[in-house]
């Protein structure tokens, strides 16, 4: 019951200010953004081969990888600024077994990113299926593929939210948060990988499309790339947890 | 605040108040040999007193003396070095429901600027299972409905205290721990915070306030904590120590004050042959003084002012007091 209270608290907190909408108003550009590519680009031969075939469109309005990037920068802002703003202060005073408390604001950012998650997908399906109304071609994708879209973008992005979470209650700076996230999802992963080739099956952006059912089985099923990329957010969220527990809040 | 409206919210509220809580008072507040380090500097060093039930108690000191540090080491928002820090013999993570047990407001207060006072309390309520109801009450009591949709970064520094003072009340609970709770309030506001503080104290609630305004301590404590450089340096209750003073005229000032401060006393010079003493009785002054021969034209027992007092306590002069001599100031 108190566990409950603390995640409906944690998501008023979230949805009581404008950041929400300012990372909408940013899915919503990039959905723009794939419409204007659908009516007006061209592969290199002049054709519409990118929007031709079913596999084509899935590739295109796959946002799995989008949604654990945005929902990794909000999780890591939203954290910084519980600490930068002192807000962190009531909620554990609240709950004082500061676990409870971290879960707690944990649970709501994975709710909310995985909502924004949801949201990009839906978005970007609604404005390429309007935006292929202007080309020769028609919305190819199944109910299936639909769905498959829209749950590994949910599922990603709230593994986003919880790898920003984590690393948000590490850092507690925002600026240092948002630096620290994009050194694990984009600098990092090619560094990795030129070092260790084999390892571009296991980095974030493969395993989201291995989610999204854009990049085929061959080498990393789909429950493994789920735990793969549950892993790199599991990592700093217990790591977060931990300190948090017993750190002094000043 | 609306006075009138501050009155009509303020007396529901004792009568709750008093139905829930009939003949019970609410829990001490013990620090014990608390001992707190940054970066190896002693911020609170070996510090004990107690903060009793149905008194309001002033916790005073000049900046950096540790009261804030003390104060989370309370709310176990900050770990003890050494010591400990318990709510009625119990530490506040182990307390069941803490946000109705203790009502918090610390500098500085923590709002995020782009919420509404509403929706800030509401976020606490929704944590701590109030309810909305409750909130709207207490955006009533602290004369912040009308603003209540408003984001807080728009809010006046006094406007913010009564916003941090609502959340601290959202549990009604039996203790409340305020940390400059004055701060940018208007003179009504001030008094309005005074009859609260004492109302509640009337009923058997533990009140502990940290303030810089002496004067308005002087008006609203029933007992002072004082520290000094992390240290206890007096505490009881504010009327005894008021009386704790002695004024000695003598025209051996410079020896005088070496026996004085040799057994332990504090003597602030007053004029050219009058000094204050504090921290020996008058018999024990009037003792050494015979013992050492000096003669003495006056001796009198002096109440002073608490700003008076204050800067005594933490005087440069007088800051390596120990926690032995604050004792002493106390039992003098």
């Amino acid at each position: 019951m108190t566990s409950l209270r603390l995640v409906r608290a944690e998501l008023r907190k979230v949805s009581t200010t404008k950041m929400p909408w300012a990372f909408l108003a940013v899915i919503a550009t990039i959905s723009g953004i794939t419409a204007i590519a659908v009516i007006l680009g061209t592969d290199a031969d002049g054709s519409k081969a990118f929007i031709s075939t079913a596999a084509d469109q899935k590739s295109l309005m796959a946002f799995a990888y989008n949604g654990l990037i945005i929902a990794g920068l909000f999780g890591a802002i939203a954290v910084a600024r519980e600490y930068g703003h002192d807000t962190v202060v009531p909620t554990f005073l609240i709950e004082p077994r500061r676990h409870r408390a971290v879960l707690a604001q944990f649970a709501a950012l994975m709710l909310s990113g995985a909502f924004l998650g949801f949201v990009g997908t839906a978005l970007s399906m609604g404005t390429v299926a309007i935006a292929l109304t202007a080309t020769d071609y028609s919305f190819m994708l199944s109910v299936g593929d639909t769905t498959q879209l829209l749950a590994a973008s949910s599922f990603a992005a709230a593994i986003g939210a919880l790898l920003g979470a984590g690393i948000g209650t590490l850092v507690r700076n925002t600026g240092g948060a948002v630096a620290a996230l994009v050194l694990v999802l984009l600098i990092a992963p090619p560094l990795v990988v030129q070092l260790v080739s084999d390892a571009i099956s296991w980095v974030p952006g493969y395993l989201a499309n291995v989610a999204s059912g854009v990049i085929g089985f061959d080498d990393v099923g789909m429950a493994a790339a789920l735990i793969a990329m549950a892993a790199w957010a599991a990592l700093p969220a217990m790591i977060g947890l931990f300190v948090a527990r017993r750190r002094d809040v000043v | 605040m609306d006075e009138e409206r501050f009155r009509s919210a303020s007396n529901r509220r004792t009568n709750s108040t008093q139905q829930r809580r009939a003949g019970t008072v609410g829990p001490a507040l013990e620090i014990d040999h608390v001992t707190k380090r940054y970066d190896d500097a002693p911020v609170v060093k070996d510090l004990s007193f107690t903060v009793q039930p149905g008194r309001v108690t002033g916790f005073l000191g000049p900046n950096g003396a540790g009261k804030s540090t003390t104060m989370k080491i309370l709310l176990d928002l900050a770990s003890a070095d050494q010591g400990t820090a318990m709510i009625g013999g119990t530490r506040y993570r182990d307390l069941q429901d803490p946000a109705r047990k203790v009502g918090v407001a610390l500098e500085p207060n923590a709002f995020h600027p782009g919420r509404s006072g509403r929706n800030h309390l509401r976020v606490l309520a929704d944590g701590g299972g109030f309810s909305p109801a409750r909130v709207h009450e207490l955006l009533s009591l602290v004369g912040l409905a009308e603003a209540a949709n408003r984001r807080v970064g728009a809010y006046s520094m006094g406007m913010r205290q009564r916003l941090s003072l609502a959340a601290a009340l959202l549990g009604d609970p039996p203790v409340l721990v305020l940390d400059e709770p004055g701060n940018g309030l208007d003179p009504q506001g001030i008094r309005d915070l005074r009859a609260l503080l004492r109302e509640r104290a009337a009923n058997g609630d533990t009140i502990f306030v940290s303030s810089h305004l002496l004067s308005e301590v002087e008006h609203l404590a029933d007992d002072v904590v004082v520290l000094n450089k992390g240290r206890l340096v007096a505490s009881g209750p504010l009327a005894e120590l008021q009386r704790d003073e002695t004024l000695v005229r003598t025209p051996s000032r410079t020896n005088l004050i070496e026996v004085l401060q040799s057994a332990g006393g504090t003597v602030e010079s007053r004029d050219e042959n009058a000094l204050l003493v504090r921290g020996l009785s008058i018999d024990k002054i009037g003792h050494r003084a015979h013992r050492a021969g000096i003669e003495l034209h006056e001796l009198s027992p002096h109440s002073g002012s608490l700003e008076e007092l204050f800067m005594g306590w933490t005087d440069a002069t007088n800051v390596d007091t120990t926690s032995e001599d604050a004792r002493e100031v106390r039992s003098a």
